[in-house]
C-alpha cells in the first residue's frame, strides 16, 4: 500500500515536472521562433512573457469542443487523451541520475515501442474525424511513421551495440567519463546520432518532415476537425513528444547524466536543452519536405545508411571489447 | 544552401527586433498619414459645405450621402448659396480613397490625421453631421484639401500637353 501511494506520489511529481518543462519548451520556441524572425514574441503575460502557455491553456480550455457530424465518437474523444499518455509513458524509462530510473534491463524496447505506438492515437483521430484532410493527415503520419522507425531503430542500435546492453541506465553507464558515443567512436557514433535526430524530427512530426499536418495542403491534418482543449492534447503531445526524444537522444549518445561537477539531471537537462533547441532551429529554418521525397529519403538512403552503420558498430564491437 | 539557411536564422537571433510593441510604443506616423473625415466652417462660423452633391457622387462605395438644403441668403457675405441639410459618411465600407475631398470645391470635407478608434458597434463607424463638424474643430487636418490636390491634377495636366506638343513637334 505505502508503495503503492509512493509511486503515485512520485508518478504526480514527474508528470507535474514534465508538463511544467514542456509549457517552458513551448514559451522558449516561440521566443526563438520570434528571435529567428527578428520579432519579440511573447511579452505581455508575465515578465517577458513566460506565463503565455498557461494563458494559451487557459484560452482553449474556455473554447467550445466540437464533435463533427458523422465522426466516431469514441476514438475522437480518446485519441487525443491516448497520444499525450503515449508521449508522457516515454518519459519514464530515461534515468535522470545515477540511482533513479525503472532499472529496466530492455528500456530502449520500451522507449521504441512507445515511440511507435503513437501512429495509432494519430490514425485513430485522422480516422474518426471523418474528413478528408484529417484522413490524409492520418495515413501520411501512419506512412511516415513506419517507415521512420526503420532507420530510427538500426541509429539505436548503434549504441546498444557498442555497449552491449539494451539497458538505458547500462548505456548510459558505458559512456561515463565524456566517453559519448556521439563523440567516441567517431564512426560509426556521430553518423548514427545525426541519423537518429533525423528520424527522431519524422518520429514528432517536426519540419522538413511534418507532412502529416502540412498547413498549406491539409488546412492542420489530423487536427482539423478538433478545437478546444481536445485540440490541445496533440498539440501539447507533439512538444512533449521532442522534449522527451530529446532527451532520450541525449541519453543514447550524449551520456546521458554523464558530466563532471554538476549533479546528474542538470546534466540531462542541458544536454536535452540542446539537441531541443537544435530541432526547433531546424524548424524554423527549412522547407517541407514532399510526401514522395519523404519516402525515397528514407527507405533510398537513411535505411541503407542505419544498416551500414549498425554492422560498422558490430564490427567495432568485436574488435574492441 | 542547407547550412545557409540554419546560418540566416542564427544570425536574426543576434539581430535587433523590429517589432512595435503598438498600445506601449506608437510607430511614427509618415507626414502625410491622414485616414478620418472632418467637415469645416469658415472663419465666422459659417458651414463651408454647400450641398453640391460632388462628394456622394464620385464616392465609389456609395457611402456618403448628402442632403442639400434649398437656396438661402448667407449671413456672413448676404449673397444666396447652397447649403447641405445632413451629410453622412458610413466608415465601415469606407477605402480611404480621398476621393470625396479632391472634388470638394470648397474644402469643407477633409480627412484628419487621428484614426478613427476600433469600435465596439457598427452605429459607432457612422459618422454624422454633427461628429463630422466636432471631428473638424477636435482633430488635426491633413493636409490635402480639395483646391490642393484639384490644382495638383491641373499642373499634371499641363505638363502631360506641354510635352505632347513637345513630342508632336
Amino acid at each position: 500500500m505505502m508503495a503503492l501511494l509512493m509511486g503515485g506520489l512520485v508518478g504526480v511529481v514527474a508528470l507535474t515536472s514534465i508538463l511544467t518543462a514542456t509549457a517552458l519548451g513551448i514559451w522558449f520556441e516561440r521566443k526563438l521562433s520570434a528571435r529567428m524572425q527578428t520579432r519579440l514574441g511573447p511579452t505581455i503575460v508575465g515578465p517577458f512573457g513566460l506565463l503565455q502557455p498557461i494563458a494559451d491553456f487557459l484560452k482553449l480550455l474556455q473554447k467550445e469542443t466540437l464533435i463533427p457530424d458523422g465522426a466516431d465518437r469514441l476514438l475522437f474523444v480518446v485519441a487525443g487523451p491516448f497520444c499525450i499518455f503515449l508521449a508522457l509513458a516515454t518519459a519514464a524509462f530515461v534515468p535522470i541520475s545515477p540511482d533513479t530510473g525503472l532499472g529496466l534491463d530492455s528500456g530502449l524496447i520500451f522507449v521504441v515501442a512507445f515511440g511507435a505506438i503513437t501512429v495509432i492515437p494519430i490514425w485513430m483521430a485522422g480516422w474518426a474525424s471523418r474528413n478528408k484532410w484529417a484522413l490524409l493527415g492520418g495515413m501520411r503520419a501512419v506512412a511516415q511513421a513506419v517507415s521512420y522507425a526503420v532507420p530510427l531503430v538500426l541509429a539505436a542500435l548503434v549504441p546498444v551495440l557498442l555497449a552491449g546492453t539494451l539497458s538505458l541506465d547500462g548505456i548510459v553507464a558505458a559512456q561515463q567519463g565524456f566517453h559519448w558515443f556521439a563523440l567516441w567512436p567517431t564512426f560509426p557514433g556521430l553518423p548514427a546520432f545525426v541519423l537518429y535526430l533525423g528520424c527522431l524530427l519524422a518520429e514528432a512530426n517536426r519540419i522538413p518532415f511534418d507532412i502529416p499536418e502540412a498547413e498549406s495542403e491539409l488546412v492542420a491534418g489530423i487536427t482539423t476537425e478538433y478545437t478546444g482543449m481536445r485540440f490541445g492534447f496533440f498539440y501539447l503531445a507533439e512538444y512533449v513528444h521532442t522534449l522527451v526524444g530529446s532527451a532520450v537522444a541525449a541519453t543514447l549518445f550524449l551520456g546521458g547524466w554523464d558530466g563532471p561537477i554538476a549533479p546528474g539531471l542538470h546534466w540531462l537537462v542541458a544536454k536535452t536543452l540542446v539537441l531541443y533547441t537544435v530541432i526547433y532551429w531546424i524548424r524554423w529554418s527549412f522547407l517541407r519536405l514532399r510526401a514522395d521525397q519523404l519516402m525515397s529519403l528514407c527507405w533510398r538512403y537513411l535505411v541503407p545508411a542505419g544498416l551500414g552503420l549498425v554492422f560498422a558498430a558490430a564490427a567495432l564491437a568485436q574488435v574492441m571489447p | 544552401m542547407t547550412l545557409r539557411a540554419l546560418l540566416v536564422t542564427l544570425r536574426n537571433v543576434f539581430r535587433r527586433p523590429v517589432t512595435w510593441e503598438f498600445p506601449r510604443s506608437v510607430r511614427p506616423r509618415p507626414e502625410r498619414y491622414r485616414t478620418g473625415f472632418a467637415l469645416l466652417r469658415d472663419e465666422h462660423g459659417e458651414e463651408l459645405c454647400i450641398g453640391c452633391l460632388a462628394c456622394e457622387k464620385i464616392c465609389p462605395s456609395a457611402i456618403l450621402h448628402v442632403k442639400a438644403a434649398p437656396k438661402r441668403e448667407s449671413a456672413v457675405t448676404g449673397k444666396k448659396r447652397g447649403w447641405a441639410e445632413d451629410l453622412t459618411i458610413d466608415t465601415v465600407a469606407c477605402l480611404g480613397c480621398e476621393l470625396c475631398v479632391q472634388v470638394c470645391p470648397t474644402d469643407a470635407l477633409v480627412m484628419t490625421r487621428a484614426p478613427e478608434r476600433p469600435a465596439d458597434h457598427r452605429e459607432e463607424l457612422f459618422l454624422t453631421m454633427a461628429k463630422l463638424y466636432e471631428n473638424g474643430l477636435a482633430r488635426e487636418h491633413g493636409w490635402a484639401t480639395g483646391t490642393k490636390l484639384m490644382g495638383m491634377q491641373e499642373d499634371e495636366d499641363k505638363k502631360k500637353k506641354r510635352k505632347d506638343k513637345e513630342v508632336a513637334a
